[in-house]
């Protein structure tokens, strides 16, 4: 058994060798140009691949496709770009409980090592570290990061102004909540039930507080984590303690998978829902109908959008390696899914969206953010705004 | 800030939560306390809760029945559990590693059937599946405080709190459970006077699994209209801990189990007073090393009594005798 174990080994171990002579002439290639803009030169940087060859992606995902949002996003854009012709992918699948983690970082190392691939790609702000590790030990590779940042100069690092989205969603929220919509109550209350306490939840807190109390300074907001983005019932257990003993009327759920527990809640006690990320309320329809009934809106994080955006300037010459690119409303990052029940609201709450689209576009309104050196204090947002 | 709290734990929607947060915690508690008491450690609970979780969403979608997905999720987690039991017993595994290996396959084979079965993978969005109804218990839901508490549960509730009386009677009312309990205390004495173990450790697995089975089918038919990826987060491992306080006494496990529900009541309430997230959550784990605390300190304090009233009796015995 141990026999054949070895001899598995070395022959995985010489396979790997012929692959790495295969694989070397391509990454050499592009190394060559890049050399260029030392020179002075401000040259196209980087000639775009000849026709016919295909950029050479691989879709680390440290958790797993189908959660209709975060990751299905990022597969979308990336099947977009190949049925266009222009990549072809693969995607890894990891996991993403504590047990599953172990693997996140040993894949990039792996993927890495083979060197076959032009572009790695993986998101959240759980990949960070790994990413920091890895992308350090492999200068040649190249690496894109989605919301979350990694400075080194061969990663770009895509972010999303979430907090522009939060001042969106959190505008329509202060507005609903005191305008005659069925199921509302007296009480200026909405709630947000988040994934975890960390900067990109509270990134959309901070907006979403911010939107509120602008559009109505009476306006408090109930702030819970749920301490994971996959226990369910959790967050329903959150929603309805919002719902029935603070009085919200709207919760948005920032949660991931988690987030369609205060769905539920939202259903069972009249009330109603926010999503995010995606267009929840076209999800829920396809098999729980009451649920699409109770979400107002959701707030959008167009991902795949995003990356569809960088691959096609890196193919026109302009990469952004070792940039964090900021994508907000104008740069189409963010929206709101403005469909479905986001019909019935009342046009001043329609209005005052579009408003605030344009005071933001526009620079007019500067929304508070959870990240960076400007950071607000989080926690002092968040107390002061509860009920 | 401590009126606040106390305004909470005493109202009718906390304590009403404390039943619901309770029931998958039970049910996987007794799961655990029947298994234990035949000497086999069901550590899988977590992966059959989870398998069949997603059994019945799935045929509750392809039959349009709560009931025959209820019962598919019941089958199937028996199925799962004589699975362990077919490593361990026959195979002679560790049961432990089994246990393990089934909560694994709970966690990523569950996205690969849901996948074959649906297309999907992170969450049930193409399944309309169907969840078991709420009830009112009448008489009792006319009772004014009481009757909020009490009445309006998912009828799975009320199985669980059933199924903490039939697993005191099977263990000690009926032949299987003194067999079960024999087993369990020294399967060489039981194999003596002609008990075949692996029959009855199979049978005992056979029946946690169908009680861990209710759990996860609560999961996504009561709790939840849906599946989605690990969504026991770790109850069926709370439940494991919920026996172990409890001595694998079905009422003693029924007890630490509302505790628990308790404590992630209170958790879950604790947040919107301005408690950090984090700090919250430890509060189950807080109650479990503060309840284990307690118990040793009063089971040490009951062997000190014991051994000192032996003394005195044993001094007044020598004073008798001179």
């Amino acid at each position: 058994m141990k026999k054949y174990f070895s001899l598995f080994l070395a022959l995985a171990l010489v396979l790997m060798m012929f692959a790495g002579c295969g694989g070397s002439p391509e990454p050499a290639a592009p190394a060559a140009p890049a050399e260029t803009p030392a020179d002075g030169s401000t040259a196209p940087a980087e000639t775009p691949a000849p026709a016919g060859e295909k950029l050479k992606v691989a879709n680390v995902v440290n958790g797993n496709l189908g959660d209709k949002s975060f990751f299905d996003s990022c597969e979308a854009g990336l099947s977009q770009l190949a049925a266009d012709g222009i990549i072809e992918y693969k995607t890894f699948e990891l996991g993403p409980t504590d047990a599953d983690q172990p693997k996140w970082l040993s894949t990039l190392e792996e993927l890495s090592a083979d060197g076959s691939y032009d572009l790695i790609v993986c998101g959240t702000y759980q990949m960070p570290d790994y990413l920091t590790q890895v992308a350090t030990n492999y200068p040649d590779q190249k690496y894109l990061i989605y919301d979350s940042a990694v400075d080194l100069p061969n990663v770009v690092c895509v972010n999303y102004k979430q907090n522009d989205m939060g001042y969106l969603v959190g505008t329509a929220a202060a507005l609903a909540t005191s305008s005659d919509l069925p199921n509302m109550n007296p009480e200026k209350v909405i709630g947000f039930v988040g994934g975890e306490n960390g900067p990109v939840i509270n990134d959309f807190l901070v907006g979403y507080i911010q939107g509120a109390q602008a559009a109505d300074p009476d306006v408090k907001i109930d702030t819970q984590y749920v301490g994971n983005f996959y226990d369910t019932g959790a967050a329903k257990e959150l929603a309805n303690v919002m719902i029935g003993q603070n009085k919200c009327d709207i919760v948005w759920g920032v949660a991931g998978g988690a987030g369609n527990g205060a769905a539920e809640a939202a259903n069972e006690l009249k009330a109603w829902f926010i999503g995010v990320d995606s267009d929840q309320e076209a999800t829920f329809s396809i098999a729980q109908p009451e649920l699409a009934a109770v979400t107002l809106f959701s707030g959008l994080k167009n991902i795949g959008d995003s990356i569809i955006w960088v691959i096609n300037e890196q193919l026109a010459g302009n990469t952004h390696y070792g940039e964090t690119l900021n994508l907000g409303i104008s740069e189409g990052g963010v929206s709101l899914a403005t469909g479905g029940n986001f019909q019935t609201l009342p046009d001043d709450i329609k209005k005052a969206v579009e408003d605030a689209t344009t005071k933001i576009t526009s620079g007019e309104i500067v929304v508070d953010t959870a990240f960076g050196d400007n950071a607000a204090d989080v926690e002092a947002i968040r107390e002061g705004a509860r009920p | 800030m401590l009126e606040n709290i106390l305004g909470i734990i005493f109202s009718i929607p906390f304590a009403f939560s404390i039943l619901r947060i309770t029931t998958p915690i039970l049910f996987a508690a007794l799961a655990a306390v029947v298994a234990d008491r035949a000497g086999v450690t069901n550590i899988g609970l977590e992966g059959i809760m989870m398998i069949s979780a997603l059994t019945g969403v799935i045929f509750s979608a392809w039959t349009q029945s709560a009931g025959v997905g209820l019962l598919c999720a019941m089958v199937i987690g028996m199925l799962v559990a004589l699975m362990i039991g077919f490593f361990a017993l026959i195979l002679k595994t560790d049961i432990i590693l089994a246990g393990i290996a089934v909560n694994m396959l709970g966690s990523g084979g569950t996205i690969l059937f849901m996948y074959l079965a649906s297309g999907d993978r992170g969450y049930s969005a193409n399944l309309a599946s169907k969840v078991m109804p709420s009830i009112d218990i009448p008489l009792i839901k006319d009772i004014p405080v009481l009757g909020q508490i009490l009445s309006g549960h998912n009828v799975l509730t009320y199985v669980a709190l059933l199924c903490v009386f039939l697993v005191w009677v099977l263990l000690y009312k009926t032949p299987l459970g003194l067999q079960i309990r024999s087993v369990g205390e020294n399967p060489n004495a039981a194999d003596s006077v002609g008990v075949s173990v692996n029959r009855i450790s199979f049978i005992a697995l056979g029946i946690s699994g169908v009680l861990a089975g209710l759990g996860g089918a609560f999961m996504s038919m009561g709790y939840m209209s849906s599946f989605n990826t690990n969504m026991t987060a770790g109850r069926g491992f709370i439940a494991l801990a919920a026996e172990a306080m409890g001595r694998g006494e079905p009422l003693g496990t029924f007890l630490t189990s509302l505790l628990f529900g308790f404590a992630d009541a209170l958790a879950n309430n604790l947040q919107s007073l301005g408690f950090p997230a984090e700090l919250v959550k430890m509060t189950p784990y807080v109650f479990t090393i503060v309840g284990l605390a307690v118990y040793a300190a009063s089971t040490m304090n009951k062997a000190k009594k014991i051994r000192h009233h032996s003394k005195t009796k044993k001094a007044g015995a020598a004073q008798a005798g001179a």
